[in-house]
């Protein structure tokens, strides 16, 4: 079983939600997806929610930061929108601290901001 | 009271199976969603570790109670080859699998109580207990 | 034996009372039986002697709901432990002398009363102490949980921004719970920047200042800022003798410079009315 994370574009962004848990699987697929995406629509700017997930472990924290870095060096920028404060907490003492991602309380607040920085 | 479920891990999808159990038994324990974070958490990175180092092996949660306190106990138990240099697997940032070494240390961290029985050739059995405050 | 040590205690509870009282109020460092009044410390003492002597009868235990009372009232009095203690030890004492002055006692059964005495008094002395740090524990958990309930909230002071003030020491326990409440309060209140105020907190060390680290990166993971204000000198100097690495976030002295620094970082300011 497979399942596939849905990339949306919208203007110059790709806005991914991530609605269901990860297993290592679906985390993979998704990276080679957006990567896929990103070089086909040529998009700036991505914007990955967490909202709805309550949980990160250390290989779908490897997963996530292996995507901010391979998507910056295809010249675009991504931000993480909705992580969860139990989410932050076990990520912290799990020792993992994603530093060189920009992150954002939620979609709207960023949405607006992303678009405007790249309008610049 | 104690309740005990397992899982054996076989493969990639059991490792989801036992964070979903995992979560589960924290939540009808009666943790927060911080600490029921944490406790799955914690039953991902054991699984992955068995998967990933020993093919298989085990994963059981038990709830206990003694005197006053109620906890959780995730047992991780495999026949692998055993850990050779335990100092070393502790470390943050060690890892022999490309991943971000922060699976013991961090196991660790996210518990109240952690302990590992190791021996070469024979297998490996982590303890680690969480308390509800 | 046994018969009479217990007769001869029950006829001379009175005198028993005096000089054990007499004993205790030698001992220049307790004033406890000075500083009560007179008839609470009669009483108190008359019911020390009392339940001393309950299990010479029953025999076999303690009456739970006597020693439960007592207890109680030692602990409202502020008794230390040692100072319960003294007083089992000055009740044998006084007891003994009385054994070898009705001859009760004498050299060659020595052995036996003691044994015999021990049996009943040790029981005591056990579950009086056992009583006692119960209470001390149920005590301890109950101030636990005031101090929990009393620290850490976050104040949403202007949209956009909220400040957690601290007060006391931070220990591990303590820092699981802030750390928590304001991940919570910022995501709840949608807060981009949170100003941290530790003005209240006497002592930063190591610890304290790796669970403020902790507590920054993991606001910074769900979307808002951290900004550490109220950096008094003296935590400054440890701060920096400790070789603490706090240059990751944003510093200010006091909370009103820190609020506008975050008013400029969400851009806004204040501005005086004409």
């Amino acid at each position: 079983m497979k399942m596939r994370i849905p990339i949306l574009k919208l203007k110059e962004t790709l806005i991914v939600s991530i609605q269901v848990e990860l297993d290592d699987q679906t985390a993979l697929q998704f990276q080679e997806d957006l990567l896929n995406e990103l070089h086909k629509t040529s998009a700036r700017g991505v914007v990955i929610d967490l909202t709805p997930i309550d949980f990160i472990d250390s290989f779908i924290a490897k997963v996530l930061g292996d995507v901010i870095h391979m998507t910056s060096l295809m010249g675009a920028k991504v931000v993480i929108t909705g992580i969860q404060p139990s989410v932050a907490i076990t990520l912290i003492e799990l020792g993992i601290r994603l530093e060189n991602v920009i992150t954002a309380l939620d979609l709207e607040n960023r949405l607006e901001k992303l678009t405007r920085e790249l309008e610049a | 009271m104690e309740h005990r479920s397992s899982i054996d891990i076989n493969t990639e999808w059991d490792i989801v199976a036992a964070r979903q159990l995992g979560r589960n038994e924290a939540k009808s324990t009666g943790f927060g969603t911080v600490d029921q974070a944490r406790i799955t958490t914690a039953i991902s990175e054991l699984a992955r570790t068995i998967y990933l180092y020993a093919g298989k092996g085990r994963i059981e949660i038990q709830s206990i109670t003694v005197g006053q306190r109620v906890g959780l106990v995730i047992i991780a138990s495999d026949e692998g080859p055993g850990i050779a240099d335990l100092q070393k697997v502790m470390t943050d940032g060690y890892t022999t699998s490309g991943g971000l070494g922060a699976g013991m240390p961090g196991v660790k961290r996210l518990m109240d109580d952690f302990r590992i029985e190791t021996e070469v050739g024979v297998g490996t059995t982590i303890t680690a207990t969480k308390w509800l405050h | 034996m046994n018969e009479v040590m217990r007769n001869s205690i029950f006829d001379n509870i009175e005198t028993i009372t005096t000089r054990w009282i007499e004993r205790m109020k030698d001992h220049s460092d307790e004033r406890f039986l000075d500083i009560m009044p007179a008839p609470v410390v009669a009483t108190m003492s008359r019911e020390f002697t009392e339940l001393m002597t309950s299990n010479l009868s029953t025999k076999e235990q303690v009456d739970k709901d006597r020693l439960d009372e007592f207890t109680k009232k030692i602990i409202h009095f502020g008794w230390s432990i040692k100072f319960i203690n003294r007083a089992i030890d000055a009740f044998s004492s006084v007891i003994y002398e009385l054994f070898f002055e009705n001859g009760i006692l004498t050299d060659k059964n020595l052995r036996e009363g003691v044994n015999i005495f021990a049996s009943w008094i040790n029981p005591l002395r056990e579950s009086i102490i056992e009583e006692y740090s119960v209470k001390w524990e149920r005590t301890d958990s109950l101030q636990k949980i005031a101090l929990q309930e009393l620290s850490a909230s976050l104040i949403p002071v202007f949209e956009k921004i909220s400040v957690m003030p601290l007060v006391g020491t931070i220990d591990t326990e303590r820092a699981k719970l802030i750390m928590e409440n304001l991940l919570e309060g910022v995501v709840k209140q949608r807060a981009e920047v949170v100003l941290l105020d530790i003005t209240g907190v006497p002592v930063v060390d190591t610890m304290v200042a790796h669970h403020i680290i902790q507590a920054a990166d993991a606001v910074r993971l769900v979307g808002s800022k951290c900004m550490l204000v109220g950096i008094r000198p003296e935590i400054a100097q440890t701060i920096v003798t400790l070789g603490i690495n706090l240059t990751d976030f944003s510093t200010t002295s006091t909370l009103r410079r820190g609020m506008q620094k975050a008013l400029q970082m969400t851009g806004r300011t204040i501005v005086e009315e004409e």
